[in-house]
């Protein structure tokens, strides 16, 4: 028996957790560049 | 040293920090991809495992460095334990995001449904909200110690809510399951899956120093900068 085929669910669950990530960084870099 | 030299090695420290840990989160995604098994009952949705466990671990870590820093100020009043609880605060709501979307994610697939109003679920959704009104009330006052203060009592609370969350697995019958590691008898999974857990910890937990060390250095020169405003320079 094969496995469910859901991998777009893992694929749509890491999309996100990377661009909460990368709009963090971001943030901070302009925030910290508007203040220096 | 000035206060600007701290920043700026602050700023430096947390840089360095946070790039090493996101080059570790391509890492942890190959190890997840490429090298880390499938659950068999579960699918590939399984997977989601290794970024929702690892975010919520930042998150309620967080709200709980947070709380403990909180309790320090009431006791203290040292303004800087306050604007390092602030920069946590923040760093976990960022991470709080990660979590409550991932899961819902997953539930989808092994629950069937998105969300369930149980003990765990509703209790960590309650502190996230709880820290949408601590930076509310932030923005909110402007008295810096009335602030302080005031954001203290309601840090506090993640003390009594965090433990809560991690207990309530064991104290109430709920969707969500006991965690897989932290338990008795050792970790309930093999060996492949436990390393890229542990791993993927490790690296969120080195991105949650670095955030932090960013944003605290962002508020030392933001003081900076009002202390020059107040002075005249510009």
């Amino acid at each position: 028996m094969g496995y469910p085929d859901n991998a777009v669910y893992a694929v749509a669950g890491y999309i996100i957790a990377s661009a909460v990530i990368l709009a963090y960084s971001v943030s901070l870099f302009l925030r910290i560049r508007n203040e220096r | 040293m000035t206060k600007r030299d701290v920043a700026l090695q602050l700023l430096r420290r947390g840089w360095v920090l946070t790039l090493g840990a996101l080059a570790g989160l391509v890492i942890v995604y190959t190890r997840v991809a490429f090298f880390t098994p499938i659950e068999s009952t579960q699918g590939p949705a399984q997977k989601i495992f290794y970024v929702h466990v690892s975010s919520a671990w930042a998150s309620l870590g967080a709200f709980a460095v947070t709380g403990i820093l909180s309790l320090l100020y009431l006791w203290r009043r040292d303004r800087k334990l306050d604007t390092v609880a602030e920069a946590s605060a923040e760093v976990g709501l960022m991470f709080g995001v990660i979590m409550l979307t991932t899961g819902p994610i997953w539930g989808k697939v092994v629950w069937g449904t998105w969300w369930d109003w149980d003990a765990k679920l509703t209790s960590t959704l309650f502190l996230f909200l709880l820290f949408i009104g601590y930076t509310v009330l932030r923005g909110a006052v402007a008295d810096l110690d009335t602030r302080a203060r005031f954001s203290a009592v309601i840090g506090v609370l993640s003390l009594v809510l965090v433990p809560f969350i991690f207990l309530s697995v064991h104290m109430f019958r709920t969707l969500h399951p006991k965690p897989p590691v932290l338990r008795a008898g050792g970790p309930s999974m093999p060996a492949a899956m436990l390393i890229t857990l542990l791993f993927s910890v490790f690296v969120f937990s080195v991105l949650y120093v670095g955030f932090v060390t960013l944003r605290y250095a962002l508020a030392v020169l933001k003081e900076l900068r009002a202390e020059e405003a107040a002075h005249g320079i510009s």
